[in-house]
C-alpha cells in the first residue's frame, strides 16, 4: 500500500528535480538562441553599417518596407522556396529506395551502407568544390560533361546558365543529404515486424503490393519526421551557393540565408540584414508549427 | 546483432555531425596558429614594455618563416616595444574579413592588421584604422611605387603601408602559340609602349581556339577577382568603375565605353575563346593557350610548367591604346583599438624598410614596393625576364582600385553583373548590349544607395 500524500511530496521532488536539471539547457538556450533573436529583431528596426556600432540610426520599420519592395528579397525567396519543394521529395525518395535497398541482407551490405551513408561524413564544403570540378562546363576538364560528349551530345553549362545551376545544386544536394535519411528509414523498416510480410505473401500479395500497403503505413511516422526535418534543413541553404556559385548566375541560386550573409557581411547592411533574418525567421516558425499541425491532425 | 549496432553508432554519428554542422554555420574557420608565440591583446606588460599584436593571412611556409625570424629580430633589438602576431586563415574566402568585422563590433582588434587593397578605404571612412602619415616622409613615400601610396591614401592621408604590390598580364604557351600558326616572334618583341590591342588580343583566341584548349583566360574567380583583373579594360577604354573622387558610378561603370569594355569580354565568351568557369591553374594545365594572369603565376609557372610560356604586356584598347595594369595588394594598418599608435608606427616604419620590404617580397614571390628594394640581393631575380617586365608595368601604368568607402558593395555588385553577362553569353553564345547595359546600370543603383546612405554628406 502506498501513501498517497507522501507520493505527492515525492512526485513533487521529482518536479523540483527535473526544473533543476534543465536549468543549464535553458541557460544556454536562451543566450544563445533568445538573446541573438531578439537582438535580430532590435537591429531590425535600426539603419545599421556593420562596423560602426557607434553609429546606429533608428528607422522604424523602414527596413521592413524596403524588404516588401526588394525584388532580390521575393528572388532569394522564391528561390528558397524551389530548392526546398523539389530537393525535399527528391532526397526523401532517394532516401527510402536507398534505405530498401540496404535493408536486405546479403553479403557486402553494411560496404554499401556505409558507401551511401559516406556523404555525410564529408564536409559540404568539400562536397561543393567536388562537385563544382564535376559540373564544369568544359569536357576537357569537367567529367559529366565529357561523359556527355563521348555519348555525342552537347555539352551543359551546368552551373553557368541560369537554367540549370539551380537545379545541379538540387541534385547534388540530394545525393549528399540522402545517405542520413536513408539510415533513419533504415531504423523504421526495422521496426515493422517481419511477420506481416509473410503473412502478405502467404495472401498473395505482390512485393508492389507488400510495399503499398505494409511498408508506407508503417513507415508513416518515420516519414512525416523525415519530411519535416528535410524540410528545415533545406530551407537553411547556403554553403552549395556561397561555394559553387556565388549565388549567381543572374541570381539563379540566391537563396535566403545566403542574401542576408551578403547583406549583413559583405555589404554592411547589417540593420537590414536582421530584417530579412527575422522575416526568414517567422517563415520557418510558421512552417515548422504548420508541419506539426499537419502531422498531429493525421495520427 | 551487430549490424543493429552499426545501424545505431552511424545514426548517433549522423545526429552527431547535423548538430555540429548546426553550429558552426557562422563565420569561417581561423588557424591561430601563432609565430612568436601567445598573442595579447594588453598594451603593457609588467616590465613596462609595450606589447603590439598584429594580424594576417596565413601564408606560406618561406612567408610564415620570415614572420618568425623578422619578428624575433625586432623582438631581440627593441625590448620596449614586443610584437606578436597571429596567422589567420582567409580559405580563399571573406573568412579574415569576417574576422576583422567581428572584433570590430566587439572592440577587440589587434594594434595592427593587414588589409586588401582597395578596402583601404573602407576601413578609413569608417573610422576602424588611424593615420600613419606622420611616421612616413614625403621623402620616404618617394621611395614606394605610386600605385601603393594611392590605393593607401584615403582623404589626403596615408592609412596602411604595403611591402609588395601585384600585377596582372598576358601570359602565352608559345607552343600553343607556334601550333596555331600565331607569331611568337612579334608577341615577345612587344613593349610598354607597343603592347597588344585588344583586337590582336581577340584574333589569337580565336586561332588558338582548339577542340583541346581555349584561346584565353580571362576569369581569374567570380568574386574580387573580375574587378581587380579587368579594370584596367574599362579604364583604358575611356571610363574607370567610379569617379576620381570615389562618389559617383553613374556614367562610369555604366558609360557607353564600360558597355563597349564588357562587350568585348563578353564576345569572348560568346565566341567559345574563355570558359566561363575556367578550372584551377588552367594555363599551367595546357587548357587555355594565353591567359591574362597574376604576377604570383611566373614562379608556378616556372617550377611546373612542362611547355614553353612567355608573358606579355596588358593588352589595350584599339580606341584608345592607353596602357593601364593592375595592381593592389595586402597592406598593415593600424587600428582604433591601438593605445600605441607612436610604437606602431615605429614598428611599420621598421617592417617596411627597403631590406625588410626586399626580403618580404622575396619570401611572398611578389613585387616589391620600395623602389630601393630592387637594389638588394634578395630581388636579384626582378632584374630581368617576366618579374622585370611586372616591376615595370608597376612602375608605369599602374593604376589602383577606386578609393571609396562603398567599395565592397561595388565590387560584389560588380562581380554578379559581370557573372551575369558572361552567363548570358555562354547560354546564348551572342551578347546583348541591352542586357549588359541594365546590369551595369543595376551596379550603380546598388553602389549609390550605399555610398549615399553611409557616406555622402
Amino acid at each position: 500500500m502506498s501513501n498517497p500524500s507522501k507520493l505527492s511530496g515525492r512526485k513533487r521532488n521529482e518536479r523540483v528535480a527535473a526544473y533543476i536539471f534543465t536549468i543549464p539547457a535553458m541557460f544556454l538556450l536562451f543566450a544563445f538562441l533568445v538573446v541573438p533573436i531578439l537582438y535580430t529583431v532590435r537591429y531590425s528596426l535600426f539603419q545599421y553599417q556593420i562596423v560602426r556600432p557607434d553609429n546606429i540610426l533608428f528607422v522604424g520599420l523602414q527596413n521592413y518596407q524596403k524588404l516588401l519592395s526588394d525584388e532580390n528579397f521575393w528572388l532569394a525567396l522564391k528561390n528558397t522556396v524551389y530548392f526546398t519543394v523539389l530537393v525535399v521529395p527528391f532526397q526523401c525518395v532517394l532516401a527510402l529506395a536507398l534505405a530498401m535497398l540496404v535493408s536486405s541482407k546479403f553479403r557486402g551490405v553494411a560496404i554499401f551502407r556505409t558507401m551511401y551513408f559516406s556523404p555525410q561524413l564529408t564536409s559540404m564544403v568539400v562536397i561543393s568544390i567536388l562537385w563544382t570540378v564535376l559540373y564544369n562546363s568544359n569536357p576537357n576538364t569537367g567529367l559529366i560533361n565529357s561523359f556527355l560528349t563521348s555519348l555525342g551530345l552537347e555539352p551543359i553549362n551546368f552551373l553557368s546558365n541560369a537554367k540549370t545551376a539551380m537545379n545541379s545544386i538540387i541534385f547534388m544536394s540530394g545525393w549528399q543529404g540522402a545517405g542520413y535519411q536513408m539510415m533513419i528509414f533504415l531504423a523504421g523498416l526495422q521496426g515493422i515486424p517481419r511477420d506481416q510480410y509473410e503473412a502478405a505473401s502467404v495472401d498473395g500479395a505482390n512485393k508492389v503490393q507488400q510495399f503499398l500497403y505494409i511498408t508506407l503505413p508503417g513507415l508513416k511516422g518515420t516519414i512525416k519526421y523525415v519530411v519535416m526535418i528535410t524540410m528545415i534543413q533545406a530551407m537553411k541553404l547556403f554553403t552549395q551557393p556561397y561555394v559553387m556559385t556565388q549565388g549567381g548566375p543572374k541570381n539563379s541560386t540566391k537563396t535566403l540565408v545566403y542574401y542576408i550573409y551578403t547583406q549583413g557581411f559583405q555589404q554592411g547592411n547589417f540593420g537590414y540584414a536582421c530584417a530579412v533574418a527575422a522575416v526568414f525567421f517567422v517563415i520557418v516558425v510558421v512552417m515548422s508549427l504548420s508541419m506539426k499541425k499537419l502531422i498531429a491532425e493525421t495520427n | 546483432m551487430k549490424m543493429k549496432k552499426v545501424s545505431s553508432m552511424l545514426l548517433v554519428a549522423a545526429m552527431a555531425l547535423s548538430l555540429t554542422a548546426c553550429g558552426g554555420s557562422g563565420g569561417g574557420s581561423t588557424d591561430e596558429a601563432n609565430a612568436t608565440g601567445e598573442a595579447s591583446n594588453e598594451t603593457a606588460s609588467s616590465d613596462g614594455a609595450v606589447n603590439l599584436t598584429i594580424w594576417s593571412p596565413t601564408d606560406k611556409e618561406a612567408v610564415e618563416a620570415w614572420w618568425t625570424e623578422k619578428l624575433a629580430q625586432w623582438n631581440e633589438e627593441h625590448p620596449e616595444i614586443q610584437v606578436s602576431r597571429e596567422a589567420i586563415d582567409r580559405s580563399d574566402s571573406y573568412a579574415y574579413e569576417n574576422k576583422i568585422t567581428t572584433a570590430v563590433t566587439s572592440n577587440d582588434l589587434p594594434d595592427i592588421f593587414y588589409v586588401d587593397g582597395p578596402t583601404v578605404s573602407y576601413y578609413a571612412a569608417n573610422n576602424i584604422i588611424v593615420p600613419i602619415s606622420d611616421y612616413f616622409s614625403e621623402e620616404d613615400l618617394s621611395d614606394f611605387v605610386d600605385s601603393t601610396v594611392a590605393q593607401c591614401t584615403y582623404n589626403g592621408e596615408l592609412y596602411a603601408i604595403s611591402s609588395t604590390e601585384s600585377s596582372v598580364a598576358l601570359y602565352y604557351n608559345k607552343n600553343y602559340l607556334t601550333d596555331c600558326g600565331v607569331d611568337v616572334a612579334d608577341i615577345d618583341s612587344r613593349t610598354i609602349d607597343n603592347p597588344l590591342t585588344w583586337s590582336e588580343l581577340a584574333e589569337i583566341a580565336q586561332k588558338c581556339t582548339t577542340d583541346s584548349y581555349v584561346g584565353t583566360h580571362i576569369i581569374m574567380d567570380h568574386g574580387e577577382g573580375l574587378s581587380y583583373a579587368l579594370e584596367p579594360m574599362f579604364i583604358s577604354n575611356g571610363k574607370d568603375f567610379i569617379s576620381d573622387d570615389g562618389a559617383v558610378a553613374e556614367g562610369y561603370i555604366n558609360s557607353k565605353e564600360s558597355v563597349e569594355t564588357a562587350e568585348y569580354l563578353a564576345n569572348m565568351i560568346a565566341n567559345g575563346y574563355a570558359n566561363i568557369d575556367p578550372i584551377q591553374d588552367e594555363f599551367l594545365n595546357g587548357a587555355c593557350a594565353t591567359m591574362l594572369g597574376g604576377s604570383w603565376d611566373v614562379s608556378i609557372l616556372e617550377g611546373s610548367a612542362e611547355f614553353d610560356w612567355g608573358v606579355t604586356y596588358y593588352p589595350v584598347s584599339d580606341t584608345t591604346k592607353k596602357a593601364v595594369s593592375p595592381c593592389g595588394d595586402w597592406s598593415a594598418a593600424v587600428s582604433k583599438d591601438c593605445q600605441n599608435v607612436d610604437a606602431a608606427g615605429e614598428f611599420l616604419k621598421w617592417l617596411t624598410n627597403t631590406e625588410n620590404t626586399a626580403t618580404y617580397a622575396a619570401a611572398i614571390a611578389k613585387p616589391a614596393t620600395r623602389n630601393s628594394s630592387y637594389q638588394e640581393e634578395a630581388m636579384a631575380e626582378y632584374q630581368s625576364g617576366p618579374r622585370a617586365m611586372f616591376v615595370e608595368q608597376l612602375q608605369n601604368t599602374a593604376v589602383p582600385r577606386p578609393r571609396t568607402p562603398s567599395y565592397s558593395v561595388f565590387s560584389t555588385k560588380y562581380a554578379e553583373a559581370m557573372t551575369n553577362i558572361f552567363s548570358e553569353a555562354a547560354s546564348s553564345h551572342s551578347v546583348d548590349t541591352a542586357y549588359i547595359q541594365s546590369e551595369l546600370d543595376g551596379v550603380v543603383a546598388a553602389f549609390q544607395e550605399d555610398y549615399d546612405m553611409y557616406y555622402a554628406n
